[in-house]
C-alpha cells in the first residue's frame, strides 16, 4: 500500500515539486500516473523509493514510514519495490539471467531458489531462448521483459513502473502494458507512469493526473479497447 | 550473509576484472608502477641503512693502561671492559706488540729504536668495538672510570660524521619512499574512480534493487584485491631481477666493495620471503582499498 499525506516537496532550487498532495493506493491496485514533463510525476517516484525526502507531510509505502526510515533501512524498503526504468537499466557486463537473478542474491537466497524462480520469470516473459544474451544482444522491447522480469522476480509488492514504453516501438507498448496487466491479476500493485495517453485511454483503469505538483485528476476510467 | 552469497560476491569480482579488462590493465599498471618506486625506494633505505651499519662496525676505541700494572689487573679490566653492555668486541694490545708495528711502520728510522736503549715505552692497551654508536659516549665515561686507565682515544669525530650522514640520509630516503607512497595513493585512487565512474550506472541500478553498501562495495573490493595482488607479484619478480643484476654487477666493482664492505649489500634471498609477501599483501591491499573508497561517491542514491 502506497499513502501520501499532504506531502509537499521543495528542491533547494526553490522549486515546488510537490504542493500538499494526498494519494492512496490499494494492495492490488493498478494505477496510471500521467502528466506532461515537470508535473511532478519523477519526484513522486524518487520520493517512494526513499530517493528524496518530503519537505512536509508524511509518506507510508508497503509498511514503511518513510519519514522515520533509517538508511541502513533503505534496502530492506526497496526489496519490497520493483522498478522498472524508461532507459531498461540493465547491467550491460550480466546476461539476462544474471542481470534478473542478481536482486535474489541481494536478498541473500538460495542458489536453488534463484535458479527455478528465474527460469520461471523469464518465461512469463517470453525470454527463455535469450537467458545467456548481453542486453546489447537484445531489442528494446526485450530489454523491457528482462526489466519487468527482474522487477517481478523478488515477488514484490508493488512494481513502479516509470514511463516503460517510453523507449520502445508503439505496437510493444500495448505488449508490456499487457504484461503488467497479468502482473497485477496476480496481485502485485502497479503504478505506472506514462504520458501515452492512448495506452491509458486503451486500457482505462484508475488514472491519476498530476499537474504543476497537485494531483489534478484521479478517478477510475473505462477502457476504449482502442488500438 | 551466507557463504553461498559470499561465493557468489568473490565470483563477480574476479568475472569483474575480465570483463572491465581494460581499466584492470590500467588499474594494474599503476599499481605496479607505484610499487615498483616505493619497493625500490625501501630496497635502497635498507640497504644505506646496512652500509652504514657496515662502517659504524668498523668503530675502534683505544684504552692505554698506566705502565707497570700487574698483570692479573690487566686480565681483569678486560673481563671488566667484556661485560659493560654497549662492548661488541675486546681486543688485548700488548706493549710488545705495539712496538713491533711502530718499528714495521717506521722501518727506515733504526736511529730512533736504538735511541730507546731498549726500553718500550709504549703503554699495553685494549682495543674495544661498540655495539651501538650513538652510546659511544656513554661506555668512554663508564671505561674511563676503570682503576688502570692511563687515557683513552675515542673516534668521536669519526661517530659524529657518521651520525650526521646516517641522519641526512635517513631523512631524505623516508621522505622520498613518504613522497612514493602518497604520490602513488593519489594515482591509484584517480585510476580507480575513473573506473568505478564507468560503472556508476551500474552501481545505481544495484541500489535500486535493494543491495546494500557493503554488497555492491565487495566485488569491486575483491576486484581490487585481484588486480593488485598481481600487481604485487609482477613488481616483486621485476624487482628480483633488478635487484639480483645490480647486486651481481657490484660484486665485480672491488672499488665500490672496499668503501661500503662486501658484507653490507643485502643479497636478495636472504629477505625475498618478507619481500614478497609485502609486495603482494601492499598491492592487493591498496588495489581493495583504492576500489572500495571510490565506490563510496556514487554509492548514496
Amino acid at each position: 500500500m502506497v499513502e501520501l499525506k499532504d506531502v509537499s516537496v521543495k528542491y533547494s532550487t526553490g522549486v515546488d515539486a510537490l504542493n500538499h498532495i494526498n494519494l492512496r493506493i490499494n494492495d492490488g491496485d493498478f494505477a496510471f500516473v500521467v502528466g506532461s514533463s515537470g508535473a511532478g510525476k519523477s519526484t513522486m517516484i524518487k520520493l517512494l523509493l526513499k530517493e528524496i525526502d518530503a519537505t512536509e507531510g508524511t509518506v507510508c509505502v508497503n509498511g514503511y514510514h518513510l519519514n522515520k526510515l533509517k538508511r541502513r533501512k533503505i534496502p530492506e524498503l526497496r526489496r519490497t519495490i520493483g522498478i522498472v526504468f524508461q532507459d531498461f537499466r540493465l547491467i550491460p557486463t550480466m546476461t539476462v539471467y544474471e542481470n534478473i537473478a542478481f536482486v535474489l542474491r541481494v536478498i541473500d537466497a538460495p542458489t536453488k531458489y534463484i535458479k527455478k524462480r528465474v527460469a520461471y520469470v523469464i518465461g512469463l516473459v517470453g525470454l527463455q531462448d535469450k537467458a545467456k544474451h548481453f542486453p546489447s544482444e537484445l531489442s528494446g522491447g526485450e530489454m523491457q521483459r528482462v526489466a519487468i522480469a527482474r522487477a517481478l522476480v523478488n515477488d514484490p509488492k508493488l512494481i513502479i513502473a516509470d514511463e516503460p514504453t517510453g523507449n520502445i516501438d508503439p505496437e510493444l507498448s500495448f505488449e508490456i502494458v499487457e504484461l503488467l496487466k497479468s502482473i497485477n491479476a496476480c496481485g502485485t500493485t502497479i503504478l505506472m507512469v506514462t504520458h501515452e495517453h492512448e495506452l491509458v485511454r486503451h486500457f482505462g483503469g484508475r488514472i491519476i493526473n498530476i499537474d504543476n505538483g497537485e494531483i489534478v485528476f484521479d478517478d477510475i476510467m473505462e477502457g476504449t479497447d482502442e488500438i | 550473509m551466507k557463504f553461498s552469497s559470499v561465493h557468489y560476491l568473490v565470483k563477480k569480482g574476479i568475472d569483474n576484472v575480465v570483463r572491465n579488462k581494460m581499466m584492470a590493465f590500467a588499474s594494474f599498471c599503476v599499481l605496479l608502477v607505484s610499487l615498483l618506486l616505493v619497493g625500490v625506494s625501501v630496497l635502497a633505505y635498507l640497504n644505506v641503512n646496512s652500509i652504514i651499519g657496515g662502517v659504524e662496525q668498523k668503530n675502534e676505541i683505544a684504552i692505554y693502561l698506566q705502565d707497570g700494572i700487574p698483570n692479573e689487573m690487566i686480565e681483569h679490566f678486560g673481563d671488566n671492559l667484556r661485560g659493560l653492555p654497549n662492548v661488541a668486541d675486546v681486543v688485548f694490545y700488548s706493549k710488545e706488540e705495539a712496538l713491533d708495528d711502530f718499528k714495521a711502520r717506521m722501518a727506515d728510522s733504526d736511529m730512533l729504536f736504538d735511541s730507546l736503549n731498549g726500553e718500550n715505552p709504549l703503554p699495553d692497551a685494549y682495543r674495544v668495538r661498540v655495539a651501538d654508536i650513538q652510546h659511544i659516549s656513554e661506555t668512554v665515561s663508564t671505561i674511563a672510570k676503570f682503576e688502570g686507565v692511563d687515557s683513552i682515544d675515542a673516534p668521536y669525530d669519526f661517530v659524529n660524521s657518521l651520525l650526521q650522514i646516517r641522519k641526512v640520509l635517513m631523512a631524505v630516503m623516508g621522505t622520498l619512499i613518504l613522497a612514493m607512497v602518497i604520490v602513488s595513493i593519489v594515482i591509484i585512487s584517480s585510476t580507480t574512480k575513473t573506473s568505478v565512474y564507468s560503472r556508476r550506472e551500474e552501481i545505481q541500478i544495484m541500489k535500486y534493487v535493494g543491495a546494500t553498501d557493503a554488497f555492491i562495495r565487495f566485488p569491486f573490493f575483491v576486484e581490487g584485491m585481484v588486480t593488485g595482488f598481481f600487481a604485487g607479484c609482477i613488481a616483486f619478480l621485476v624487482t628480483w631481477g633488478v635487484y639480483t643484476a645490480v647486486t651481481n654487477a657490484l660484486q665485480n666493482q672491488t672499488l665500490v666493495l672496499n668503501i661500503i664492505g662486501t658484507g653490507s649489500i643485502i643479497q636478495f634471498t636472504d629477505i625475498i620471503l618478507p619481500i614478497a609477501i609485502s609486495y603482494m599483501a601492499v598491492g592487493a591491499l591498496i588495489g581493495a582499498l583504492g576500489c572500495a573508497i571510490s565506490t563510496k561517491r556514487y554509492i548514496n542514491v
